[in-house]
């Protein structure tokens, strides 16, 4: 084809006709954002963000719409266009009610994801939950403990029954279960740099600072001046609150990354700035805020007046406890060094512990907690009390302080009611000691040390902090950042973190030659730029449930440092993660509005104005709508309508208040919802989301790509996991699903993988009681069972959810090992030979484009196999391809997808009528049967000895109608015939396929007959030998490579001894359950395989553990005989199935080694084969046959995933 | 001739029973003349018509005798019978009640004689009902002259091409250009749609003429269909006029009664084509035609990116032809007269005439057809008779939501299709709003963006999102909240939305904003800065005050609603401003003007 020329941005482009400027963007790599376009979908063009500039045309042009033409020249980025886009965004950032992030992430100062952690913690990923934390701030540990707990104040639970959720408590928990594992979580460091940073202190921010670095692949040296880490948490926090083993707990893990700390060195007098600048490339200074601030009040100097960090550090320093027995200690402050003050005075046996305050306790800025705890243990408060005076005994020792009450005035700046004297009111009250804890002051003495030597000057502020630009904490001097207290003043131990965070951030950039601009910001929609939020909105929308408690010390146990919190129990825990309302969206990593919106900029309140505000639909089992985030793509209607074909999506409305609901119903379970999910992979937000029976996170994930195991067209996946718990099901586009599409199975059915109740050590039933046993003792009860038995008296059932690795296996120890060829499948049981080649005329799926009419037969293709079914509604869209349902179900659902429908009672009389009719009447393909088949003449003979009437009548429709399909089928050039083995006998298989060659429909493009299988791997059942059919090339390569003789078949069950179940589950998916586990309990000794408990497994003797495809991989043959080949993604819960195998051959003296699966997969190829059938030459064959109902009674293909997916589907979607 | 003379003989009455007419009581009138003829049998003969364009008049009857024709307005049943006693019976015309007449001078005789009537041809002139009526009018002579004589489907197409007529719907694309690009296309199925999906505020020249002509539109679209080739058509009529979706239905059965609709139309082997109606439901945008062709299909009318044009991929993805009912109207006259004829009219790219419905401020509200190339003022003055109550002419408003205002200024601009462009308004389908001194601009923009806001479908960003924003603002500005940046936002806004949306209404929804801005933007100035209405309109801006000529009388203390009015009898009383919720009853019931409005 002749290309078209095009002009982008000056530069030119040859373009496909037909193509839009989107996709011709897209693929020279130019970039154009969009959001309503999906590749799958024709163009829509609302999002109005991939506008472009075309010469010529006056307005703007969506490129995804526009179609190129010759020497159009287009511009996809000028000031014009990304104006539009900006405004576009802003305009739908202004009626975008929701919130990225939840409030507790937006207001912690180090922007910890607590959402995520927690949502970690619910599902026991306590190490996976300390990295997350410590992507944000290294001392969790610490900060579970004495945070302030901003997030706390923040979190919306407040609003639904006034206590926000424990996410300190439970940040402690998480930290703790992860030091008690034995096997903390330690992150991995970027490869060495080579550069060498400085770092003065070793407190949070100092602390901080070096854990980033590190990462980054930084040497990092602390100089301290103290003898031990932490700064003011070890020497400004008593230990009852924060135990020292801790905080060096915690101080190891940032040194095992390879920073040193240099005690009781202090910076200016044992080391100086000349010595940093020659052996490092950068210095942070995170000195800290160490002089406790002055009262101000008159003879503050006398003897038992001190500070209150002065009294705690001192205490630290020596060790010494000070000795206040029977003493009265005042504190005076009301923040939380002063709880610490008054509470540590109690526990060095003060009489009386007062606190002084000169406001009120709701003015107090100390934790309400420290407030409570501090009033149990006997603190006693004086509110609204301002120190005047100490008075002085003659030896210049305090002796008792003057007080004057207070009164609140008028607010101040800060929004404070300012204490005013009351006249007249002051008091004296006795002391012995007063601690001072109303402030901190930072303490540079080494400025002209630095200025001496340093580019540029290193400054202090006017509050005597030190001077370093808020976005980057870098200095006057490039070279050196500053973090922490010393340039905040004293503030909490998250800001410190925080600060520490970006200095070392800031560093890494200057160390890295980038440009030093600190933290990146992203943009995040808030709720709280629309209106404050209101607890109506919250009450009526979640349940109470009351704050889970921290256990603590009894209070007559406190006269002594030990910790008074005891931590969450692992219940209260879980309870408490319960409460987290989860207000970050779960496509916070997804969003393609955000990403867009980061990139350009926007600011969401520019275009503010009336909003919709909408409750989130939660009423489908599986899909939640929340249209607060909807921007009207409608790309989940056009999917839903265009891809799926259900039609359950609709857009509401007009104008702005349009918006997306179930089309004709008032939840979604109640339309024509097919459950797919597709409409959830679609939209470009947050809006459509998988409705999850656990806590979505969001937290970034690790993704596995596999191949799906549950029906036949072997659609590829991606699975998302953290830590082994998955989350999530996407699609992957391969040859089976080239859009990438997947079903409802795929999409849901992928939480079997985090079920605790999987098998997974090997089990053996003594007196009827299960036990866990050894693979040994397992495998050694199992070959003494087989040698007790005639080789034929063994049986050995595989599933078709098996590997094909795992099956060859299969057949290799029982014709091998055991020498048996008792090999069958209960999915095929009884018809395996009937149904071995119906792979054998499929018409490629690739080729269905070309088909003019596709008739299904017993094919629910929108249930079965969903993924096909999707394939060819927008074939039929695209090219009006016609579709033909026939079935039996009374109400089939086909029938809307389809252009005609016809209900019929018998399959089989119905497909031999219409041959009876063709043949009959003549209307045979002479030319194509003469040339291409065998056995014409008999079949006609026995076929025409039926009686049409008796057909007709059978059929269940008349003769008409028969006739008019009949007519149809043969007159469409490129007809295909779909059906799926579950609901189609083996003989109707062979009239379908009589009719196919009788009308010359096989073998052409786009002409013959699709079979559908019910499992993964079912055609890998046939291919890997699982059956006693065996061709006779087949047999000579087992019998060259095995020494094996094929032997007939056991037909009585009453023959079989020992029955080995592998992957299959007869008992609990049959009909005739009972015929079933009779038959079972008839055989002396049976072993089972599986993931489960299942009923089969139940009746067992030896149950071995089996393997998820994602630990053992291998591959799978899909329903047209395509090989995928997939890798083990996780660690293994228990030994290998196809390990266990071959340890069995081994033990039954067979000895057998295989490197790979590739190994095992190429051996099997050798001795199986490529093909049942690869002559080029061989003619088809008409096959005479008989009414017959062998439709088998296995529901769910046997297998228990399968099962336990139809049932959750069957029970949640319940009309 | 015997016949004939019958006919003349007797005296012919006709009441004019468009929805205007209905709307004024003709049902009424036209019950009562029934019962009079019934009782006086042979006197005359009782007929029917639709609107004749004199809205304003209505009920209008038409009484044609001996002497000539005489149209009454403004008939009620008193008058009625006052006119039959003297005129029917006593046959002397009531000179009073004569608004038109051959004989003698009526009050609006300019009104009729200022007009050139091609579209309206038939409206008033004959009983819309009746096939046999619009065939002795000329009806259905085209396409059988155009079968007789065995013309092309190309000369078809020239004919149109040469007559130079422009779609009437608002675009102004050439009409013959359209049928060739559709006739380019091959495809073994095509469609003619007539949009008749009249939405504009204000507007009805569709409206009347489905009513009161529907056989010139169905032989239009025959000849239409004909030049394509198309083998089906749709009318796509609003649900809201039933009594056109009633008349063009049965105009429907009586063509297929008389072979010029269902196959082998008039003999001719092989045209087969037939049409029915589709009713609209209520969406303003279905009257774009992208929209339109969506919901004919049954889907939601949401626009969609052109090209593909209906001309190449229409309805059911098939070529189509989509004129509005304005332009198939014109169709039939100029095959019949040829393009030369029609061509006469007009300026030099836009040609023949075009209809007006006149609303708002004039004083005659109705109806007409003007040749293009008069001016806005020859319109609004010699035909519109000017503004109502003698007030001061300030602006009008073309082309409905998707069109402008242009100011008094700017009056003597000529009727023709660029001109009007020109101004920032648009010809648009027809609609002429004009407004007096007592209309604020901003209100009027407000009006119309509120309506395009409403009927945005929903699908662009910026038509959905920022129409709402625009109307937010103008709110603001109107109640006295807006702020000095507002006007830059707007107009900001205004130029992205205009750039960045799918269909027309996106695209023009502005056009009354920045109009409005162009001509008027003092007024907004004033709104904002001031916080004044310049025309005293706008609620939340005006404040009442009693003055000095207050007597005391109490009578807008009465009628108050919040009892904001105090004041001792006889005494000057006084509102209280936070109270008064400015409804103007107490300015309205003082007969002393001793309440200021400012």
């Amino acid at each position: 084809m002749e290309g078209i020329k095009v002009y982008i941005n000056g530069a030119e482009f040859e373009g496909r006709i037909g193509e839009t400027v989107l996709e011709l963007c897209r693929r020279n790599g130019i970039e154009i954002p969009t959001l309503c376009h999906d590749d799958r979908l024709k163009p829509y063009s609302s999002c109005f963000l991939c506008v472009v500039e075309i010469e010529g045309l006056r307005t703007l042009q969506p490129s995804c719409s526009t179609r190129i033409s010759k020497d159009m020249k287009i511009t996809t980025d000028s000031e014009r266009i990304k104006k539009s886009r900006k405004t576009a965004l802003e305009l739908l950032l202004g009626n975008h009610y929701a919130d990225c992030a939840a409030p507790c992430k937006l207001r912690c100062p180090a922007g910890v994801d607590v959402q995520g952690y927690i949502a970690l913690i619910e599902k026991g990923l306590y190490s996976e939950a300390v990295g997350l934390i410590k992507e944000k701030n290294p001392l969790p540990a610490i900060c579970g403990r004495v945070c302030v707990r901003p997030c706390e104040v923040a979190c919306r639970r407040n609003l639904v029954d006034e206590n926000g959720v424990g996410i300190d408590y439970l940040k402690r928990y998480t930290t703790d279960k992860d030091f008690e594992s034995g096997n903390k979580f330690m992150p991995v460091a970027k490869p060495e740099t080579g550069k060498k940073v400085c770092v003065i202190g070793a407190g949070p921010a100092g602390l901080t600072s070096a854990y980033y670095l590190s990462l980054e692949g930084h040497h990092v040296d602390i100089i301290e001046s103290n003898p031990h880490g932490g700064g003011m948490l070890r020497y400004g926090i008593p230990e009852y609150r924060l135990p020292n083993d801790l905080i060096q707990k915690e101080i190891d893990s940032i040194t095992e990354l390879g920073t040193k700390i240099y005690y009781g060195k202090k910076f200016g007098k044992d080391l100086n700035y000349d010595h940093v600048k020659k052996n490092y490339d950068a210095m942070i200074t995170t000195v800290g805020c160490q002089k406790g601030a002055s009262m101000r009040v008159e003879d503050e100097d006398a003897e038992g007046v001190l500070s209150g960090i002065d009294y705690l550090r001192t205490m630290e320093l020596t060790g010494k406890k000070f000795d206040f027995k029977g003493k009265k200690v005042a504190t005076i402050g009301g923040g939380n060094t002063a709880m610490d003050c008054c509470r540590s005075a109690l526990r060095c046996g003060a009489s009386e512990s007062y606190i002084i305050y000169r406001r009120t306790e709701n003015e107090m800025p100390a934790n309400p907690i420290e407030i409570h705890e501090s009033k149990l243990e006997g603190v006693q408060y004086m509110f609204l009390t301002a120190p005047l005076k100490v008075n002085k005994d003659a030896n210049g020792r305090l002796k008792s302080l003057r007080c004057i009450k207070m009164e609140l005035g008028e607010p101040d700046k800060s929004g404070r009611r300012s204490p005013v004297p009351i006249k007249d009111s002051e008091f004296d009250i006795e002391l012995d000691y007063i601690l001072g804890a109303i402030g901190q002051k930072t303490d540079v003495d080494f400025l002209e040390n630095i200025n001496q030597n340093a580019e540029g000057e290193f400054k202090l502020n006017k509050y005597g902090d030190i001077d370093a630009d808020p976005k980057t904490l870098q200095t006057g001097a490039k070279n050196i950042f500053a973090a922490g207290d010393a340039v905040t003043g004293a503030a909490t131990l998250i800001e410190a973190i925080a600060q520490g965070r970006l200095a070392a951030k800031s560093c890494h950039q200057y160390l890295t030659g980038q440009a030093v601009v600190g933290e990146c910001g992203e943009f995040v929609s808030k709720r709280d730029n629309f209106e404050e939020q209101d607890k109506k909105d919250y009450i009526n929308e979640y349940y109470p449930q009351l704050r889970e408690e921290m256990p603590v010390l009894p209070p007559e146990m406190r006269r002594n440092f030990n910790e008074v919190e005891l931590g969450y129990s692992c219940d209260q825990a879980h309870n408490e993660t319960a409460r987290c309302l989860e207000c970050g969206c779960e496509a916070f990593f997804t969003c393609d509005l955000k990403k867009y919106s980061t990139q350009y900029g926007i600011d969401q309140k520019r275009y503010g104005g009336s909003y919709n505000k909408y409750r989130v639909d939660y009423s489908h089992p599986f899909i939640e709508i929340d249209n607060n985030k909807c921007i009207l793509c409608s790309r989940c209607v056009r999917v839903c309508k265009d891809l799926v074909g259900a039609n359950a999506l609709g857009l509401v409305n007009r104008g702005f208040d349009t918006f997306v609901a179930p089309a004709l119903a008032s939840s979604l379970k109640d339309s024509t919802c097919e459950s797919c999910g597709m409409c959830i992979d679609t939209c470009p937000t947050g809006a459509i989301n998988e409705n999850k029976p656990f806590k979505p996170g969001p937290f970034v994930t690790e993704k596995i790509e596999t191949i799906c195991n549950y029906c036949s067209l072997g659609c590829g996946i991606t699975l998302h996991h953290k830590g082994g718990y998955f989350i999530k099901a996407e699609g992957r586009k391969t040859p089976a699903n080239p859009d990438g599409n997947i079903c409802k199975y795929a999409k849901f059915g992928y939480k079997y993988l985090n079920d605790s109740s999987r098998i997974t050590k090997p089990m053996i039933k003594k007196n009827g009681e299960w036990k866990e046993a050894s693979y040994g003792e397992a495998y050694d009860l199992i070959v003494q069972k087989i040698k007790a038995v005639k080789p034929e008296e063994n049986s050995f059932m595989a599933g078709g959810r098996l590997t094909n690795e795992e099956l060859f296996l299969t057949s290799r120890l029982a014709r091998q090992a055991v020498k048996t060829n008792n090999l069958s499948s209960f999915l095929y049981h009884g018809r395996e030979c009937a149904m071995k080649y119906n792979w054998f005329a499929n018409v490629p799926f690739e080729d269905l484009d070309k088909a003019g009419a596709i008739y299904f037969i017993g094919c629910e293709i929108d249930k079965d196999n969903a993924v096909l079914g999707f394939r060819i509604n927008s074939l039929k869209q695209d090219k009006n391809i016609k579709l033909v349902n026939i079935h039996k179900a009374d109400d089939s659902s086909m029938n809307r997808k389809c252009d005609c429908s016809a209900k019929v009672d018998s399959y089989y009389n119905l497909v031999k009528a219409m041959n009876y009719i063709v043949v009959k009447d003549n209307m045979v393909n002479r030319m194509f049967i003469d040339g291409n088949t065998e056995g014409f003449e008999e079949y006609k003979t026995d076929l025409l000895k039926a009686d049409l009437s008796e057909l007709i009548k059978k059929s269940g429709v008349t003769e008409e109608k028969v006739r008019k399909i009949l007519g149809h089928y043969n007159e469409e050039q490129n007809a295909v015939i779909i059906f799926n083995e579950k609901n189609i006998s083996s003989q109707t298989v062979k009239e379908i396929f009589n009719l196919a060659l009788l009308t010359g429909k096989l073998g052409k493009t786009a002409s013959g007959v699709i079979a559908l299988k019910e499992k993964n791997n079912a055609q890998g059942i046939f291919d890997m030998g699982i059956t006693c059919c065996l061709e006779d090339g087949v047999q000579a390569n087992m019998k060259q490579a095995w020494g094996f003789e094929k032997s007939e078949c056991k037909k009585s069950h009453g023959d079989i001894k020992n029955l080995f179940i592998f992957g299959e589950d007869p008992v609990g998916c049959s009909d005739k359950a009972n015929d079933v586990s009779d038959m079972l309990k008839g055989i002396s000794f049976k072993v089972v395989s599986d993931y489960f408990m299942t009923e089969t497994a139940k009746l067992a003797d030896v149950i071995l553990p089996a393997s998820f495809p994602i630990e053992t991989g291998g591959s799978f043959s899909n329903t047209q005989k395509k090989i995928a080949v997939f890798e083990p993604a996780v660690t293994p819960k228990s030994d290998l199935f196809k390990d266990q195998l071959i340890v069995l051959m081994n033990k039954l003296g067979v000895s057998v080694s295989y490197k790979s699966n590739a190994d095992i997969l190429a051996d099997a190829i050798k001795i199986m084969g490529d093909g049942i059938c690869s002559c080029d030459d061989c003619k088809y064959e008409f096959e005479v046959t008989a009414e017959k109902c062998d439709r088998g009674n296995i529901r769910h293909g046997g297998d228990i995933l399968v099962k336990m997916a139809d049932d959750e589907f069957a029970e949640k979607l319940k009309k | 001739m015997k016949e004939g003379t019958d006919i003349m003989d007797k005296i012919k009455v006709v009441v004019g029973l468009g929805s205007c007419g209905v709307a004024a009581g003709a049902n009424k009138v036209y019950h009562r003349l029934l019962e009079i003829s019934s009782e006086n049998k042979d006197l005359f003969e009782l007929g029917k018509t639709s609107c004749i364009g004199m809205c304003y008049r209505e009920p209008l009857v038409e009484i044609t005798d001996h002497k000539g024709t005489f149209l009454y307005g403004d008939v009620d049943i008193k008058r009625i019978d006052e006119i039959y006693e003297k005129h029917i019976k006593g046959s002397t015309p009531v000179e009073n009640y004569i608004v038109h007449s051959n004989v003698v001078k009526g009050d609006e005789q300019d009104f009729v004689d200022n007009q050139i009537k091609i579209v309206l041809r038939n409206c008033g002139m004959m009983d819309p009902e009746s096939i046999e009526e619009y065939e002795a009018r000329d009806g259905y002579k085209s396409i059988k002259k155009i079968l007789k004589e065995g013309v092309t489907e190309d000369d078809v197409i020239k004919t149109v091409l040469d007559s130079g007529l422009r779609g009437r719907g608002g675009g102004g694309f050439p009409t013959g250009m359209k049928w060739k690009f559709a006739r380019g296309y091959k495809s073994d199925e095509k469609y003619v749609i007539c949009n008749a999906d009249e939405g504009d505020p204000g507007a009805f020249m569709d409206r009347s003429v489905l009513e009161g002509d529907p056989h010139s539109v169905i032989e239009g679209m025959i000849i239409a269909a004909y030049a394509i080739n198309a083998t089906g058509g749709v009318i796509y009529c609003r649900a809201e006029y039933p009594l056109a979706v009633k008349r063009l239905n049965l105009a429907l059965q009586q063509a297929r009664d008389k072979g010029y609709l269902g196959n082998n139309i008039l003999g001719k082997d092989g045209f087969n084509f037939d049409l029915y109606v589709k009713e609209g439901a209520g969406a303003f945008v279905c009257g774009e035609e992208t929209a339109l062709i969506a919901s004919v299909e049954g889907k939601r009318g949401m626009p969609k990116k052109r090209p593909p044009f209906p001309a190449e991929a229409g309805l059911w993805a098939k070529p189509t032809n989509i004129n509005n009912v304005e332009t198939y109207a014109n169709i039939p006259w100029i095959i019949f007269h040829g393009a030369a004829e029609y061509a006469k009219y007009g300026t030099e790219k836009s040609k023949g005439t075009k209809v007006f419905a006149l609303a708002g401020k004039i004083r005659n509200s109705g109806l007409v057809e003007v040749p293009m190339g008069i001016t806005l003022n020859d319109v609004i003055f010699k035909l519109g008779g000017g503004i109502k109550e003698g007030k001061k002419f300030k602006a009008v408003q073309m082309g409905g939501p998707s069109g402008g205002c242009i100011p008094a200024e700017l009056g003597g601009t000529i009727i023709d299709y660029d001109s009007v462009n020109a101004t920032g308004a648009i010809m648009g389908s027809g609609g002429m709003v004009v407004m007096d001194e007592t209309t604020c601009m901003v209100d009027v923009a407000k009006f119309f963006l509120n309506f395009t806001q409403k009927e945005s479908c929903g699908k662009c960003t910026f038509c959905r999102i920022g129409t709402k924003r625009m109307l937010e603002i103008l709110n603001r500005i109107s109640e006295g909240k807006g702020e000095e940046e507002d006007i830059e936002k707007l107009q900001e806004l205004a130029a992205q939305i205009k750039d960045s949306s799918l269909c027309g209404l996106g695209q023009t929804a502005p056009n009354p904003v920045l109009t409005t801005l162009k001509y008027f933007r003092n007024e907004y100035e004033a709104h904002i800065k001031d916080k004044k209405c310049p025309a005293k309109a706008c609620k939340e801006l005006i404040i009442y005050e009693i003055n000095d000529k207050c007597i005391g009388c109490g009578a807008c203390a009465r009628v108050c609603p919040t009892k904001a009015i105090t004041g001792e009898k006889k005494q000057k009383h006084l509102i209280d401003q936070a109270k008064c919720i400015k409804c103007g009853a107490c300015f309205d019931t003082c007969k002393f003007s001793s309440i200021d409005k400012n």
